[in-house]
Protein backbone atom coordinates (compact mmCIF):
# COMPACT_ATOMS: atom_id res chain seq x y z
CA UNK A 1 0.00 0.00 0.00
CA UNK A 2 1.13 3.52 -0.56
CA UNK A 3 0.54 4.76 2.59
CA UNK A 4 2.53 2.08 4.34
CA UNK A 5 5.65 4.36 5.18
CA UNK A 6 8.62 2.99 6.52
CA UNK A 7 10.94 4.44 9.06
CA UNK A 8 14.24 2.94 10.13
CA UNK A 9 14.77 3.95 14.00
CA UNK A 10 18.20 3.80 15.18
CA UNK A 11 18.27 2.96 19.28
CA UNK A 12 21.02 2.99 21.16
CA UNK A 13 21.27 -0.48 23.40
CA UNK A 14 21.38 0.99 26.89
CA UNK A 15 18.47 3.76 26.72
CA UNK A 16 16.36 4.20 23.82
CA UNK A 17 15.88 0.19 22.85
CA UNK A 18 15.19 -0.38 26.79
CA UNK A 19 12.32 2.00 26.02
CA UNK A 20 11.77 -0.53 22.95
CA UNK A 21 11.55 -3.27 25.22
CA UNK A 22 9.58 -1.17 27.92
CA UNK A 23 6.65 0.00 25.48
CA UNK A 24 6.98 -3.97 24.34
CA UNK A 25 6.37 -5.37 27.74
CA UNK A 26 3.76 -2.87 28.72
CA UNK A 27 2.14 -3.79 25.18
CA UNK A 28 1.53 -0.01 24.05
CA UNK A 29 -0.06 0.17 20.78
CA UNK A 30 1.69 2.15 18.04
CA UNK A 31 1.80 1.74 14.43
CA UNK A 32 4.10 -1.11 13.00
CA UNK A 33 5.94 1.34 10.21
CA UNK A 34 9.43 0.85 12.20
CA UNK A 35 12.39 -0.92 11.93
CA UNK A 36 14.88 -0.98 14.50
CA UNK A 37 18.38 -1.17 14.41
CA UNK A 38 20.30 -1.66 17.79
CA UNK A 39 23.25 -0.02 18.13
CA UNK A 40 25.75 0.10 21.64
CA UNK A 41 25.35 4.37 21.42
CA UNK A 42 23.90 6.40 19.49
CA UNK A 43 27.31 8.48 19.58
CA UNK A 44 28.12 4.93 16.89
CA UNK A 45 25.52 6.31 14.47
CA UNK A 46 27.94 7.80 11.63
CA UNK A 47 25.92 10.13 8.81
CA UNK A 48 26.29 7.18 6.35
CA UNK A 49 23.86 5.27 8.26
CA UNK A 50 21.44 7.57 7.82
CA UNK A 51 22.36 8.74 4.50
CA UNK A 52 22.04 4.81 3.54
CA UNK A 53 18.61 4.64 5.31
CA UNK A 54 17.03 7.39 2.85
CA UNK A 55 19.14 5.67 -0.13
CA UNK A 56 17.42 2.19 0.31
CA UNK A 57 14.28 3.79 0.86
CA UNK A 58 13.65 4.56 4.24
CA UNK A 59 10.91 7.61 4.12
CA UNK A 60 11.58 8.88 7.46
CA UNK A 61 14.60 8.06 10.22
CA UNK A 62 14.68 8.05 13.72
CA UNK A 63 17.97 8.18 16.15
CA UNK A 64 17.58 7.86 19.87
CA UNK A 65 19.78 7.56 22.47
CA UNK A 66 19.91 7.76 25.97
CA UNK A 67 19.24 11.27 27.78
CA UNK A 68 22.55 13.84 28.23
CA UNK A 69 24.19 12.60 31.29
CA UNK A 70 23.46 9.32 30.74
CA UNK A 71 25.12 7.67 27.95
CA UNK A 72 26.90 4.68 29.13
CA UNK A 73 29.94 5.88 27.37
CA UNK A 74 29.62 9.26 29.04
CA UNK A 75 29.74 11.33 26.05
CA UNK A 76 28.31 9.68 22.68
CA UNK A 77 25.22 11.20 22.91
CA UNK A 78 27.06 15.01 23.24
CA UNK A 79 28.47 14.02 20.08
CA UNK A 80 25.44 12.77 17.76
CA UNK A 81 23.93 15.53 18.68
CA UNK A 82 26.28 18.02 17.01
CA UNK A 83 26.52 15.91 14.12
CA UNK A 84 22.98 15.63 13.89
CA UNK A 85 22.59 19.43 13.54
CA UNK A 86 24.78 19.18 10.76
CA UNK A 87 23.40 16.09 8.88
CA UNK A 88 20.05 18.12 9.06
CA UNK A 89 21.32 20.94 7.17
CA UNK A 90 22.81 18.25 4.94
CA UNK A 91 19.53 16.12 4.10
CA UNK A 92 18.05 19.73 2.90
CA UNK A 93 20.71 20.49 0.73
CA UNK A 94 20.03 16.95 -1.17
CA UNK A 95 16.63 18.04 -0.97
CA UNK A 96 15.09 15.20 1.58
CA UNK A 97 12.90 17.25 3.63
CA UNK A 98 14.55 17.61 7.19
CA UNK A 99 11.34 16.77 8.57
CA UNK A 100 12.01 13.50 7.32
CA UNK A 101 14.76 13.07 10.37
CA UNK A 102 14.29 13.12 13.90
CA UNK A 103 16.36 12.74 17.11
CA UNK A 104 15.51 12.24 20.29
CA UNK A 105 16.66 10.75 23.89
CA UNK A 106 14.43 7.82 25.32
CA UNK A 107 15.34 6.31 28.46
CA UNK A 108 14.67 2.46 29.18
CA UNK A 109 12.14 3.40 31.32
CA UNK A 110 9.87 6.00 28.73
CA UNK A 111 7.85 3.06 27.21
CA UNK A 112 5.31 5.75 26.73
CA UNK A 113 7.75 8.71 24.72
CA UNK A 114 9.22 5.55 22.69
CA UNK A 115 5.22 5.02 21.41
CA UNK A 116 5.00 8.40 21.29
CA UNK A 117 8.00 8.98 19.08
CA UNK A 118 7.13 6.41 17.07
CA UNK A 119 3.51 7.70 16.43
CA UNK A 120 4.63 11.21 15.80
CA UNK A 121 6.92 10.52 13.36
CA UNK A 122 4.56 8.08 11.56
CA UNK A 123 1.94 11.15 11.56
CA UNK A 124 4.43 13.18 10.30
CA UNK A 125 6.18 11.36 7.80
CA UNK A 126 2.32 10.26 6.06
CA UNK A 127 2.30 13.98 6.03
CA UNK A 128 5.09 14.59 4.09
CA UNK A 129 4.07 11.52 1.98
CA UNK A 130 6.68 8.86 1.00
CA UNK A 131 10.35 9.78 -0.46
CA UNK A 132 10.76 9.40 -3.79
CA UNK A 133 14.34 9.19 -3.47
CA UNK A 134 15.24 5.63 -4.02
CA UNK A 135 13.18 5.24 -6.92
CA UNK A 136 15.03 8.94 -8.39
CA UNK A 137 18.43 7.02 -8.04
CA UNK A 138 17.61 3.93 -9.19
CA UNK A 139 15.75 5.59 -12.58
CA UNK B 1 56.96 -3.73 -33.29
CA UNK B 2 54.27 -6.39 -33.35
CA UNK B 3 54.12 -7.01 -29.39
CA UNK B 4 54.43 -4.22 -27.90
CA UNK B 5 51.35 -3.25 -25.70
CA UNK B 6 47.95 -0.91 -27.01
CA UNK B 7 47.12 1.48 -24.96
CA UNK B 8 44.19 3.69 -25.14
CA UNK B 9 43.07 6.91 -23.94
CA UNK B 10 39.69 8.49 -24.05
CA UNK B 11 38.29 11.37 -22.00
CA UNK B 12 34.42 11.24 -21.31
CA UNK B 13 32.81 13.88 -18.86
CA UNK B 14 36.16 15.73 -17.44
CA UNK B 15 38.16 18.73 -18.31
CA UNK B 16 40.87 17.27 -20.00
CA UNK B 17 43.13 17.96 -17.49
CA UNK B 18 44.23 13.85 -16.85
CA UNK B 19 44.59 13.82 -20.23
CA UNK B 20 47.35 17.22 -19.43
CA UNK B 21 48.60 14.91 -17.11
CA UNK B 22 49.33 12.41 -19.06
CA UNK B 23 51.38 14.75 -21.41
CA UNK B 24 53.23 15.73 -18.88
CA UNK B 25 55.13 12.27 -18.13
CA UNK B 26 58.19 13.82 -19.52
CA UNK B 27 61.03 11.23 -19.51
CA UNK B 28 58.80 8.72 -18.39
CA UNK B 29 57.37 8.72 -21.79
CA UNK B 30 60.66 7.49 -23.22
CA UNK B 31 59.95 3.89 -20.62
CA UNK B 32 56.34 3.73 -21.54
CA UNK B 33 56.95 4.21 -25.10
CA UNK B 34 59.78 1.12 -24.89
CA UNK B 35 56.82 -1.04 -23.67
CA UNK B 36 53.66 0.38 -25.68
CA UNK B 37 52.19 2.52 -28.61
CA UNK B 38 49.11 5.07 -27.77
CA UNK B 39 46.88 3.49 -30.63
CA UNK B 40 43.85 5.64 -29.74
CA UNK B 41 43.75 8.99 -28.43
CA UNK B 42 42.12 11.84 -28.88
CA UNK B 43 44.68 13.97 -27.53
CA UNK B 44 47.40 12.65 -29.56
CA UNK B 45 46.19 11.02 -32.60
CA UNK B 46 43.37 11.64 -35.11
CA UNK B 47 40.70 9.39 -33.97
CA UNK B 48 37.34 8.19 -35.23
CA UNK B 49 34.74 6.69 -33.20
CA UNK B 50 33.72 4.00 -35.66
CA UNK B 51 37.21 2.98 -35.86
CA UNK B 52 38.20 1.63 -32.44
CA UNK B 53 41.24 -0.83 -32.91
CA UNK B 54 42.00 -3.54 -30.02
CA UNK B 55 43.37 -2.06 -27.28
CA UNK B 56 45.20 -3.84 -24.11
CA UNK B 57 44.91 -0.87 -22.04
CA UNK B 58 42.11 1.65 -22.14
CA UNK B 59 43.14 4.69 -19.81
CA UNK B 60 39.18 6.66 -19.27
CA UNK B 61 38.75 10.26 -18.20
CA UNK B 62 35.72 12.00 -17.05
CA UNK B 63 32.33 10.02 -15.27
CA UNK B 64 29.12 9.49 -17.61
CA UNK B 65 27.25 13.17 -18.03
CA UNK B 66 25.73 12.25 -21.06
CA UNK B 67 24.82 9.71 -23.91
CA UNK B 68 27.93 10.01 -25.78
CA UNK B 69 29.77 8.71 -22.60
CA UNK B 70 27.74 5.47 -22.18
CA UNK B 71 28.10 4.93 -25.75
CA UNK B 72 31.70 5.29 -25.53
CA UNK B 73 32.38 3.88 -22.22
CA UNK B 74 30.80 0.75 -23.33
CA UNK B 75 32.73 0.26 -26.60
CA UNK B 76 35.73 0.66 -24.87
CA UNK B 77 35.12 -1.76 -22.41
CA UNK B 78 34.26 -3.81 -25.22
CA UNK B 79 37.32 -3.39 -26.86
CA UNK B 80 39.68 -3.45 -23.83
CA UNK B 81 41.15 -5.72 -21.80
CA UNK B 82 41.88 -4.13 -19.35
CA UNK B 83 40.22 -0.59 -18.58
CA UNK B 84 41.17 2.20 -15.87
CA UNK B 85 39.16 4.83 -14.62
CA UNK B 86 41.60 7.72 -15.02
CA UNK B 87 41.45 10.86 -12.41
CA UNK B 88 38.44 11.72 -9.44
CA UNK B 89 35.85 12.30 -12.50
CA UNK B 90 35.79 8.63 -13.85
CA UNK B 91 36.57 7.49 -10.43
CA UNK B 92 33.69 9.09 -8.24
CA UNK B 93 31.91 11.86 -11.03
CA UNK B 94 34.21 14.97 -10.16
CA UNK B 95 33.35 18.79 -9.94
CA UNK B 96 31.25 17.93 -12.87
CA UNK B 97 29.04 15.40 -10.11
CA UNK B 98 27.71 18.86 -8.58
CA UNK B 99 25.53 19.43 -11.22
CA UNK B 100 23.35 16.81 -9.67
CA UNK B 101 21.84 19.43 -7.59
CA UNK B 102 20.30 20.60 -10.21
CA UNK B 103 17.65 18.76 -12.99
CA UNK B 104 18.82 18.47 -16.58
CA UNK B 105 16.46 21.67 -17.22
CA UNK B 106 17.84 23.32 -14.89
CA UNK B 107 21.26 23.16 -16.41
CA UNK B 108 20.68 23.59 -19.72
CA UNK B 109 18.52 26.51 -19.07
CA UNK B 110 21.71 28.00 -17.03
CA UNK B 111 24.18 27.50 -19.86
CA UNK B 112 22.16 28.30 -23.21
CA UNK B 113 19.58 31.17 -21.74
CA UNK B 114 20.49 32.47 -18.34
CA UNK B 115 24.46 32.31 -19.01
CA UNK B 116 25.43 36.20 -20.04
CA UNK B 117 27.79 35.38 -22.27
CA UNK B 118 25.22 33.13 -24.89
CA UNK B 119 23.11 35.43 -26.83
CA UNK B 120 20.41 33.31 -27.47
CA UNK B 121 17.28 35.79 -27.81
CA UNK B 122 15.16 33.04 -28.83
CA UNK B 123 15.65 31.12 -26.23
CA UNK B 124 16.62 27.67 -28.29
CA UNK B 125 17.67 24.84 -26.23
CA UNK B 126 19.69 22.99 -28.61
CA UNK B 127 18.38 19.25 -28.98
CA UNK B 128 19.22 18.01 -32.39
CA UNK B 129 22.88 16.32 -33.12
CA UNK B 130 24.17 17.13 -29.46
CA UNK B 131 24.63 14.37 -26.96
CA UNK B 132 21.98 14.52 -24.02
CA UNK B 133 22.49 14.84 -20.53
CA UNK B 134 21.24 12.12 -18.49
CA UNK B 135 19.01 12.63 -15.13
CA UNK B 136 22.73 12.80 -13.28
CA UNK B 137 26.78 12.46 -13.58
CA UNK B 138 27.84 9.07 -12.93
CA UNK B 139 31.04 7.43 -12.01
CA UNK B 140 32.54 5.43 -14.40
CA UNK B 141 32.35 2.33 -12.71
CA UNK B 142 28.54 3.03 -12.07
CA UNK B 143 28.03 2.41 -16.01
CA UNK B 144 30.54 -0.41 -16.94
CA UNK B 145 33.26 -2.96 -15.28
CA UNK B 146 36.51 -0.90 -14.55
CA UNK B 147 39.67 -2.93 -13.63
CA UNK B 148 41.82 -0.40 -12.06
CA UNK B 149 40.87 3.19 -10.54
CA UNK B 150 43.65 5.81 -10.08
CA UNK B 151 42.16 8.70 -8.51
CA UNK B 152 43.31 12.47 -8.72
CA UNK B 153 42.25 15.76 -9.79
CA UNK B 154 44.56 15.47 -11.68
CA UNK B 155 46.21 12.43 -10.64
CA UNK B 156 50.27 13.38 -10.45
CA UNK B 157 52.03 12.80 -13.79
CA UNK B 158 54.43 10.95 -11.54
CA UNK B 159 51.96 8.39 -10.11
CA UNK B 160 50.53 7.86 -13.56
CA UNK B 161 53.13 6.91 -15.18
CA UNK B 162 54.65 5.02 -12.44
CA UNK B 163 51.09 2.99 -12.28
CA UNK B 164 51.48 3.08 -15.86
CA UNK B 165 55.27 1.23 -15.98
CA UNK B 166 54.06 -1.51 -13.35
CA UNK B 167 51.19 -2.59 -15.60
CA UNK B 168 52.91 -2.80 -18.26
CA UNK B 169 55.98 -4.81 -16.85
CA UNK B 170 53.36 -6.79 -16.00
CA UNK B 171 53.04 -5.50 -12.11
CA UNK B 172 50.01 -5.16 -10.07
CA UNK B 173 49.05 -1.86 -8.71
CA UNK B 174 47.50 -1.50 -5.24
CA UNK B 175 46.59 1.87 -3.83
CA UNK B 176 47.43 3.45 -0.37
CA UNK B 177 45.35 2.56 2.22
CA UNK B 178 46.55 5.24 5.04
CA UNK B 179 44.63 8.63 4.82
CA UNK B 180 46.54 11.81 4.41
CA UNK B 181 47.27 12.94 7.63
CA UNK B 182 49.26 9.79 7.69
CA UNK B 183 51.43 11.62 5.08
CA UNK B 184 50.92 14.98 6.19
CA UNK B 185 53.92 16.81 7.72
CA UNK B 186 52.03 19.18 10.09
CA UNK B 187 51.81 18.16 13.59
CA UNK B 188 48.86 16.72 14.84
CA UNK B 189 47.89 18.40 18.51
CA UNK B 190 47.71 15.51 20.97
CA UNK B 191 43.55 16.12 21.46
CA UNK B 192 43.17 14.64 17.80
CA UNK B 193 41.48 16.75 15.52
CA UNK B 194 39.61 19.00 17.83
CA UNK B 195 38.57 22.74 16.26
CA UNK B 196 37.33 24.91 18.67
CA UNK B 197 35.95 27.31 15.93
CA UNK B 198 35.33 27.00 11.87
CA UNK B 199 36.95 29.72 9.90
CA UNK B 200 38.11 30.09 6.21
CA UNK B 201 41.16 30.61 4.60
CA UNK B 202 40.29 34.21 4.31
CA UNK B 203 40.01 34.73 7.83
CA UNK B 204 43.33 33.50 8.54
CA UNK B 205 45.13 34.72 6.78
CA UNK B 206 48.38 32.46 6.60
CA UNK B 207 48.00 29.40 8.89
CA UNK B 208 51.03 28.64 10.95
CA UNK B 209 53.60 26.59 9.54
CA UNK B 210 53.88 23.27 11.44
CA UNK B 211 50.19 23.00 13.21
CA UNK B 212 47.40 20.92 12.05
CA UNK B 213 45.10 22.76 9.49
CA UNK B 214 41.79 21.61 11.47
CA UNK B 215 43.34 22.31 14.53
CA UNK B 216 43.52 25.82 13.41
CA UNK B 217 39.96 26.27 12.37
CA UNK B 218 40.44 25.09 8.53
CA UNK B 219 38.13 22.27 7.42
CA UNK B 220 40.95 20.22 5.50
CA UNK B 221 39.86 16.79 4.26
CA UNK B 222 42.78 14.69 4.76
CA UNK B 223 41.15 12.73 7.34
CA UNK B 224 38.92 11.20 5.05
CA UNK B 225 41.07 11.62 1.92
CA UNK B 226 43.55 8.68 0.08
CA UNK B 227 47.19 9.50 0.86
CA UNK B 228 48.06 9.49 -3.01
CA UNK B 229 49.20 12.92 -3.58
CA UNK B 230 51.72 13.17 -0.65
CA UNK B 231 49.39 15.77 1.04
CA UNK B 232 49.72 18.47 -1.62
CA UNK B 233 48.12 21.11 -0.57
CA UNK B 234 48.80 20.93 3.21
CA UNK B 235 52.06 21.61 2.74
CA UNK B 236 52.06 24.42 1.07
CA UNK B 237 49.20 26.09 3.63
CA UNK B 238 46.17 25.02 1.87
CA UNK B 239 43.44 22.71 3.12
CA UNK B 240 43.01 19.76 1.89
CA UNK B 241 39.94 19.59 -0.43
CA UNK B 242 39.49 16.02 -1.16
CA UNK B 243 40.78 15.83 -4.68
CA UNK B 244 42.07 12.06 -4.71
CA UNK B 245 38.52 10.70 -2.69
CA UNK B 246 38.37 8.83 0.12
CA UNK B 247 40.39 5.74 1.07
CA UNK B 248 38.82 2.26 -0.03
CA UNK B 249 37.37 2.05 3.37
CA UNK B 250 34.84 4.94 3.57
CA UNK B 251 31.28 4.46 1.54
CA UNK B 252 31.07 8.10 1.56
CA UNK B 253 33.40 10.60 1.60
CA UNK B 254 31.55 13.40 2.47
CA UNK B 255 29.34 12.02 5.56
CA UNK B 256 32.82 10.47 6.87
CA UNK B 257 34.40 13.61 7.18
CA UNK B 258 31.22 15.94 8.86
CA UNK B 259 31.38 12.69 11.06
CA UNK B 260 34.49 13.65 12.30
CA UNK B 261 34.25 17.63 12.38
CA UNK B 262 31.35 17.03 14.68
CA UNK B 263 32.86 14.30 16.95
CA UNK B 264 36.01 16.07 18.01
CA UNK B 265 34.57 19.96 17.77
CA UNK B 266 35.76 21.54 20.71
CA UNK B 267 35.75 18.08 22.63
CA UNK B 268 37.24 19.36 25.75
CA UNK B 269 33.96 21.06 26.29
CA UNK B 270 31.81 18.20 25.21
CA UNK B 271 28.69 18.68 27.29
CA UNK B 272 28.65 22.22 27.28
CA UNK B 273 29.08 23.37 23.77
CA UNK B 274 25.93 24.10 22.11
CA UNK B 275 25.09 21.54 19.38
CA UNK B 276 24.38 23.82 16.86
CA UNK B 277 27.29 25.87 16.74
CA UNK B 278 29.64 23.77 14.72
CA UNK B 279 26.52 23.38 12.41
CA UNK B 280 25.54 27.19 12.33
CA UNK B 281 29.46 27.61 11.05
CA UNK B 282 29.64 25.42 8.50
CA UNK B 283 27.17 26.37 4.83
CA UNK B 284 27.37 24.86 1.46
CA UNK B 285 27.84 21.71 2.84
CA UNK B 286 27.54 19.96 -0.62
CA UNK B 287 29.97 21.83 -1.95
CA UNK B 288 32.53 21.81 0.71
CA UNK B 289 32.25 18.05 1.49
CA UNK B 290 31.14 16.71 -1.92
CA UNK B 291 33.20 18.39 -4.24
CA UNK B 292 34.65 15.68 -6.01
CA UNK B 293 32.86 12.80 -4.83
CA UNK B 294 28.90 13.13 -4.62
CA UNK B 295 27.83 11.10 -8.05
CA UNK B 296 29.56 8.28 -5.89
CA UNK B 297 27.88 9.44 -2.22
CA UNK B 298 24.95 7.43 -0.83
CA UNK B 299 22.57 10.06 -1.32
CA UNK B 300 24.39 11.41 -5.50
CA UNK B 301 21.38 13.70 -6.27
CA UNK B 302 19.20 16.02 -5.13
CA UNK B 303 15.67 14.75 -4.76
CA UNK B 304 13.27 16.18 -6.31
CA UNK B 305 9.89 16.57 -4.85
CA UNK B 306 7.70 14.08 -5.29
CA UNK B 307 5.45 12.34 -2.40
CA UNK B 308 2.20 13.82 -1.76
S1 LIG C 1 39.63 14.61 -12.48
FE1 LIG C 1 40.04 16.82 -12.46
S2 LIG C 1 41.62 17.11 -14.02
FE2 LIG C 1 40.69 15.09 -14.39
S3 LIG C 1 39.04 15.47 -15.86
FE3 LIG C 1 38.14 15.61 -13.82
S4 LIG C 1 38.18 17.79 -13.32
FE4 LIG C 1 39.63 17.47 -15.01
S1 LIG D 1 46.60 19.46 8.00
FE1 LIG D 1 44.99 18.19 7.11
S2 LIG D 1 46.08 16.44 6.25
FE2 LIG D 1 47.50 17.46 7.66
S3 LIG D 1 47.22 16.38 9.60
FE3 LIG D 1 45.84 18.15 9.64
S4 LIG D 1 43.88 17.34 8.86
FE4 LIG D 1 45.46 15.85 8.30
S1 LIG E 1 46.03 17.63 -0.56
FE1 LIG E 1 43.91 17.04 -1.00
S2 LIG E 1 43.16 18.59 -2.43
FE2 LIG E 1 45.42 18.73 -2.39
S3 LIG E 1 46.12 17.42 -4.08
FE3 LIG E 1 46.09 16.14 -2.23
S4 LIG E 1 44.06 15.19 -2.21
FE4 LIG E 1 43.97 16.90 -3.66
S1 LIG F 1 24.75 4.44 25.31
FE1 LIG F 1 22.85 5.41 24.91
S2 LIG F 1 23.58 7.21 23.93
FE2 LIG F 1 25.48 6.32 24.48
Amino acid sequence: MAEEVKIVMFCCNWCSYGGADTAGTARMQYPPNIRVIRVMCSGRIDPQFVLKAFREGADGVIVAGCHMGDCHYDAGNYKLDRRMRIIYNLIEELGIERERLYHDWISASEGEKFANTVRMMVAKIKDLGPSPLKEQIEA
Amino acid sequence: MADKIKIGTMWLGGCSGCHLAIADFHESLIDILELADFEFSPVLCDTKYDEIPELDVCIIEGGIRNDENRELAELLREKSNLVIAFGTCAVYGGIPGLGNLHTVDELTTEAYINSVSTPNDEGLIPNEEVPHLENRVRSLPQAIDVDLIIPGCPPRSDVIAEAVLTLLKGGTIELPTTNLCEVCPREKPPEGLAMDFVKRQMEVGKPEDDLCLIAQGLVCLGPATVSLCGAECPGIAIPCRGCYGPTAKIVDAGAKMISAIASDYRVGDDKTVDPEEVAGQLDDLVGTFYSYTLPAALVPMKMQKGGK
